[in-house]
């Protein structure tokens, strides 16, 4: 009986220990978890075991190296930044902002809820060597090469290859966020000027005194699915032009824009292509039914309902921007409708009263205008005077 | 396989010879007048018959190997193998014989412990496993390996009983083999039926029925203990086993232990902590009265694996690549662990008031935990490694229509993913980034969570059945059974994940109703009573949470009438099924109407909207009246072979899970609810004798009116959807060969193989209703499904699509040695048209015609053909011996090797995945998304030392 028993031990071990005993076996003895690893936030000293030349290059630097269009960096340049936009309202999307004293900069970081990694206020390292310098409209970017498709509108690509971003994106250590910075039109008229290397682009600012200017301008797609370029004229409403369209909301999520549509206030937009303006005008929403379907052939299976009827059946979250006025200055509000406050109405004081406000948010530029971005609710965003 | 069984021995005090009983296997009553005969080689040494006992006796042998022959009327002739040796009387205990028209247990104790009901890829095995039944025998044991199916019929209609009560899923029909694994010793001992055949058990369906009898005096007398390592499951089974057998006081004794444990060489996080325990006692009052009870738990953990595409396949080079883990701090942690304790317990009254009749009943309940878990997020990156956006191809793809073309973002990807070992952190889980994600969140609110998802049954049965012989000629055996289930359906939170607190909100209604905060809550009432949604802690509820109320009930009788070597079965089934869904939260997207005044002034001050639609309380009542026919014709030829033929009709309900629209959010029921009407068909030949087994049936199958649902989210509605598909017809239709004979050539070595050659296909073109979980409007309401049935190719020819998840054609050739304690099997196995589940969505016109409504013949071709698999070739090898020592204990090992040559290319099954690619250049296609697959392992082994006292 004993050697059964010392023979049985001895398999119970033989059986036991085949393979990778280690891993193997992790899940079978951990019970209720173990410590995870802390994340690594990089000190000036660690980068310097990645290749950091010793001295980083201000913002202003980098965009400096921007000419007519996309820009590859070559050489080993690194910047470092505060983190300063925060996607937790929504209204931004797959990029984050940083700043440092001589300017800011959009880093097409190709992730959702980039809150989460990255904390306002927190220093971002980054390894310039390898991505791409580039603008939207006028606005500087960072990310990779741009993609080499037939679409394509963007000299930047995401940076959302996480080995990517592993390699050339660096946490640094938190701080509290900077104070965003108290703009005047003059300002903003010198940055204007300025063009891509302007200061305040990317920038956490406060415009005070804006006044709301009763307009509104967004473009929406009555099919999002189809061609929404200006080569479909059919698919594409402007709303603009005629005040604010009865839109007393920051954006439209998917809801309030049923709403909207539903109730008539877009049944005078304008259809078109946006080549002029907004192109050869094609037709309006609320009578918008040829019964030869012709001019509304891409619609496929829909080609005899209504604009209305089709943009309820496909509708989706859709962008507003609202026009403010420092002195002779326009300063867009763009907000998304995928932000959590889209449905927000503005606050009446503005709307109605003609009140005053100061607005915080990351300064862009656009084609030329100054834009807002909201980073937080407008609650907190937006102080009426 | 019987000599191995059959060596319980005890050493006696006199001259060699042989001793036994020789016994009926089902119900162990002794044969009286069977034949036994002595052989040692060609030369018959001794003939004799048993007793009226059924004992027999044969002295005065000299040492030395023997083969016993059995044979009786209407038994199938059995031959054991004996070793006599220093002149003692080797007692065989008890010597079963098979019924001829009966087909019972195969003593599978050489290898059956190789756990093929839990494979890790699901808790089922593949067909009817442990019969004796030369088909069932090799394609049980050698098929399951790819997932093949008899006749290609779902899992769900293969009916499994314990103790007389049928066992399968209330909710979802699938056969319930998890409950036990584990307790092999335990469950050992089984009744089985082929195809539409009836058991004295139960009716059964057209799938065959196993009826596990589970009692203390089933389980086999003594001692018993194994060790077991396999390298596809886990590392090490620990098993024991005692039972006292029936003593003379009328008790019986038993009791079942075992505990597996550990990885594989295959697929890295899976993993087993699984242990199992059953406790058993019978009493025998006397020759009437007979009760037992029975009690067993198979408590436990195993990490799940997931299917990948086969670009992250082909990437990481191995077939066998898992998702579900990645390391935390270094350690191996699965995201999808399967957390099991479903307690089951049995009073089981046999009563036989004399040799014509006897009758039973058993009152069984399944009750316990049934948690499997997952990872749950809140506005946060998703966290599975090979998501698509992750993936090489998302960033290049020569298709210019694909719009993706980024070489130096294809680079990185694909540097990573060819080198996955050195970025663990991206090519698995990454628990330590959700620990810090979690940590950075004010307030402590968790970003990512472990959610742990529940069916926790709660399973109450009822059933009788009874034996009447009321002559010679008629046998008549009926019953009825009784089900009251409940299963609630809920999830909790499993692990923060370094977290303080969690929000009970849903995640997809935000998306669109982030303005409407009463919309948002998994739990309006709550939200209304405390003007917050819940923060959530560990093991708190949350999410969703509802019951599938289910009541069935019903009776069945089946005559026999034997005449002369001619017999004929009639029987019939009749039942009421019904069943209900209860909600036991308020969702806010579907609150349906306030109950009163005061509810309806509160919800007012949130500016709740009443819905049409309900997620709280109770659903319509679902119910059906069911009934199945059965007629069944046996003709004997010689006491060695059997003709026979099955002819069957049923009307079956559809299950919960068939008919609920999206049960975890609403009430909602599929429109038109049909039974299921199933006709089959079977034409058998069985040969038995002179140690040549055959059995050669043909068979036909229609399945009418099936219904399914599917949950999953479509990129064109950017909300999670669900698909109710209804109408779905099919045919099966094939032959089965299985034989074992001996090859003459080399004494005790016989040839044996199968062949299952069949033709699965749909036949109708099935209806599909598309809902979202956010709304109550229908998306697509009762579309044709054209191309579910047949697609064609670029060409206009038709293609039929098959049954998928189970190879068409299977066969297997090999040779079997039996000598001295030896058992030697090797076998080559070829498998062949196998074929993807399809998803319905790809097989519409809205599908197949894309953004620009124009249906071209390549679109069609492309977007819903049914991808065949490769056939594959595999080689297995078992090896076996057993030995006597002190003529006390045996001492044994079986050594099965399997995929001998390593192939590790072989689809077992997989999925198409719902999505569709739609942001084309031209607008004017869609494409689909890669499909998902399992392989099987490669070469793998299993090594099983066991000992008996």
């Amino acid at each position: 009986m004993k050697k059964f028993f010392i023979a049985f031990s001895i398999a119970l071990v033989a059986f036991s220990s085949c393979k990778s005993l280690k891993e193997e076996w992790d899940p079978v003895f951990t019970f209720g978890g173990n410590t995870p690893a802390e994340q690594k936030l990089y000190s000036e000293a660690d980068l310097k075991m990645l290749g950091f030349p010793g001295t980083f290059t201000s913002i202003h630097d980098l965009k400096a190296l921007y000419k007519n269009g996309p820009y590859e960096i070559n050489s080993n340049i690194w910047i470092k930044g505060q983190v300063i936009s925060s996607d937790v309202s929504g209204n931004l999307y797959r990029e984050i902002y940083i700043q440092d004293e001589t300017g800011g900069i959009d880093v097409k970081l190709g992730k959702s809820s980039l809150y989460s990694d990255y904390k306002l206020g927190q220093w971002l390292y980054i390894n310039c060597t390898s991505l791409c310098l580039g603008a939207y409209n006028g606005m500087p970017q960072l990310g990779v090469e741009p993609d080499n498709t037939s679409t394509n509108e963007y000299e930047t690509s995401y940076i959302d290859v996480q080995a990517i971003i592993d390699q050339h994106v660096f946490k640094g250590h938190y701080a509290d966020p900077p104070a965003p910075l108290v703009v005047s039109e003059n300002d903003i008229k010198a940055a204007i000027s300025a063009g891509f290397t302007g200061e305040l682009w990317g920038k956490l600012v406060t415009v005070p005194g804006l006044l709301y200017k009763n307009e509104i301008f967004a473009l929406v797609y009555p099919n999002p699915n189809m061609d929404h370029k200006s080569a479909n004229p059919e698919n594409r409403v402007f709303l603009s032009d005629k005040g604010t369209w009865g839109i007393d909301s920051w954006a439209m999520s998917k809801n309030l824009y049923i709403t909207y549509v539903e109730a008539g206030l877009f049944d005078s937009a304008e259809v078109g292509s946006g080549a002029t303006r907004y192109g050869p005008i094609t037709g309006r929403p609320v009578d918008y039914l040829p019964k030869d379907s012709k001019a509304l052939q891409s619609f496929g299976s829909y080609a005899y309902k209504t604009y209305k009827e089709i943009m309820v059946t496909f509708a989706t979250a859709n962008y507003v921007s609202h026009y403010f006025r420092i002195g002779k200055t326009d300063v867009q509000v763009r907000t998304s409708g995928y932000a959590k406050f889209a449905d927000e109405t503005l606050d009446s004081r503005i709307t109605k009263d003609g009140a005053a406000c100061d607005i915080t948010g990351i300064l862009t530029v656009y084609d030329g205008s100054a834009q807002f971005t909201l980073v937080d609710e407008p609650s907190v965003s937006v102080v009426v005077k | 396989m019987l000599l191995l069984s059959a060596l319980g021995l005890s050493a006696q005090d006199f001259s060699g010879g042989v001793k036994g009983t020789v016994v009926n296997r089902n119900g162990r009553q002794p044969i009286e007048k069977a034949k036994l005969t002595l052989m040692r080689g060609a030369e018959e040494i001794a003939v004799t018959e048993s007793a009226e006992d059924g004992t027999f006796m044969i002295p005065d042998l000299d040492n030395g190997m023997y083969t016993l022959v059995i044979t009786a009327p209407d038994f199938l002739e059995n031959q054991v193998q004996v070793t006599v040796n220093d002149g003692y009387v080797k007692n065989m205990f008890n010597l079963s014989m098979t019924a001829v028209q009966q087909v019972t247990e195969l003593d599978d104790d050489s290898f059956a412990a190789f756990d093929l009901d839990d494979s890790g890829y699901n808790d089922n095995p593949t067909i009817l496993f442990g019969s004796n039944d030369v088909f069932n025998n090799i394609a049980g044991y050698n098929f399951s390996s790819v997932r093949f199916r008899a006749r290609g019929y779902s899992s769900e209609s293969q009916d499994v009983y314990l103790a007389g009560v049928k066992m399968n899923d209330a909710v979802t029909g699938y056969s319930p083999f998890s409950l036990w694994s584990g307790l092999n010793e335990a469950m050992r001992s089984k009744e089985t039926v082929n195809g539409a055949e009836i058991s004295d058990f139960g009716f059964g369906g057209y799938n065959g029925l196993t009826n596990i009898f589970g009692n203390a005096s089933s389980v086999r007398k003594g001692l018993r203990g194994s060790l077991l390592t396999n390298s596809s499951l886990y590392r090490l089974r620990v098993m024991a086993s005692y039972s006292t057998g029936l003593m003379d006081n009328g008790w019986a004794f038993a009791a079942n232990v075992s505990a597996r444990l550990g990885g594989n060489d295959w697929i890295d996080g899976v993993y087993y902590r699984s242990f199992a325990y059953y406790l058993a006692a019978d009493k025998v009052f006397n020759s009437t009265h007979k009760l037992s009870f029975v009690f067993f738990a198979t408590p436990g953990e195993r990490g799940a694996q997931n299917a990948s595409t086969q670009e992250v396949y082909d990437l990481v080079k191995d077939n066998m690549y898992n998702s579900n883990w990645g390391y935390q701090n270094g350690k191996v942690r699965n995201a999808r662990v399967r957390k099991t304790n479903e307690p089951v317990t049995f009073l089981k009254y046999d009563f036989t008031p004399s040799d014509a009749f006897e009758a039973s009943a058993t009152v069984l309940y399944r009750f316990g935990k049934n948690g499997y878990t997952a990872l749950d997020w809140y506005d946060a990156q998703d966290p599975r490694p090979d998501y698509y956006r992750n993936l090489p191809s998302y960033f290049l793809d020569f298709n210019p229509d694909m719009n993706r073309h980024n070489d130096f973002k294809y680079g990185w990807a694909n540097e990573v993913w060819t080198h996955a070992k050195d970025y663990p952190s991206i090519t698995h889980i990454n628990w330590d980034r959700f620990y810090n994600v979690n940590r950075m969140q004010p307030g402590g609110r968790s970003k990512y969570i472990q959610e742990e998802r529940h069916v926790d049954q709660k399973d109450l049965n009822l059933a009788a059945s009874f034996k009447w012989r009321a002559s010679d000629v008629v046998t008549v055996t009926g019953g009825l059974d009784g089900r009251i289930n409940r299963t609630e359906n809920y999830k909790i939170v499993a692990d923060l994940l370094g977290g303080e607190y969690y929000i009970d909100i849903d995640n997809f209604a935000e998306r669109e109703f982030s303005s409407q905060p009463w919309k948002l809550q998994n739990d309006l009432d709550y939200f209304i009573a405390n003007g917050e949604a819940r923060k959530l802690k560990v093991g708190d509820k949350y999410g969703y949470d509802y019951t599938a109320q289910i009541r069935n009930f019903g009776g069945w009788i089946n005559g026999k009438f034997v005449f002369g070597n001619f017999s004929a079965n009639f029987g019939a089934k009749l039942g009421y099924e019904s069943f209900w869904r209860q909600g036991l939260v308020r969702k806010g997207l579907f609150p349906g109407n306030p109950a009163d005044d005061e509810m309806a002034q509160k919800w007012a001050e949130y500016y709740v909207v009443p819905s049409e639609e309900y997620s709280y309380w109770r659903s319509k009542l679902a119910r059906f009246f069911t009934y199945a026919g059965k007629l069944g014709l046996n003709y004997v030829i010689g006491g060695k072979q059997r003709v026979y033929a099955n002819v069957a009709y049923f009307n079956d309900a559809p299950k919960f899970n068939q008919v609920f629209l999206s049960p975890r959010t609403r009430n909602t029921m599929m429109k038109d609810l049909n039974t299921v009407k199933t006709f089959t068909s079977d034409v058998d030949w069985q040969y038995s004798g002179g140690g040549i087994n055959v059995r050669a049936t043909a068979y036909y199958t229609t399945i009418k009116d099936q219904s399914k649902v599917m949950s999953a989210f479509d990129d064109l509605q950017n909300a999670f959807s669900n698909f109710a598909i209804s109408g779905i017809d099919q045919m099966n239709t094939g032959l089965e060969l299985g034989f074992k004979v001996p090859t003459y050539l080399v004494e005790n070595l016989s040839l044996q193989g199968v062949l299952a050659a069949g033709y699965y296909i749909y036949t109708s073109t099935p209806r599909m209703t598309q809902t979202v979980d956010n709304s109550a409007a229908t998306v697509m309401e009762d579309v044709l499904i054209p191309y579910w049935a047949s697609s064609y190719d670029v060409n206009g020819i038709k293609h039929h699509h098959f049954i998928p998840s189970t190879p068409h054609l299977a066969t297997s050739l090999g040779l079997s040695y039996n000598y001295n304690y030896w058992f030697i099997d090797a076998d080559v196995e070829y498998f062949g048209r196998s074929y993807l589940d399809m998803n319905p969505l790809y097989r519409t016109d809205y599908a197949t015609a894309g953004p620009d409504n124009q249906v071209t013949m390549d679109e069609i071709a492309y977007m819903t053909t049914q991808e065949r698999f490769d056939p594959a070739w595999l080689v297995n090898f078992s090896v076996g011996k057993s030995w006597y020592i002190q003529r006390k204990y045996q001492l044994g090992f079986s050594l099965n090797a399997k995929n001998i040559l390593n192939n590790r290319n072989v689809k077992t099954g997989g999925y198409e995945q719902t999505r569709m690619v739609d942001n084309t250049v031209s607008k004017e296609r869609y494409y689909r998304f890669d499909p998902k697959y399992f392989y099987m392992p490669g070469f793998n082994y299993m090594l099983n030392i066991y000992f008996r006292f």
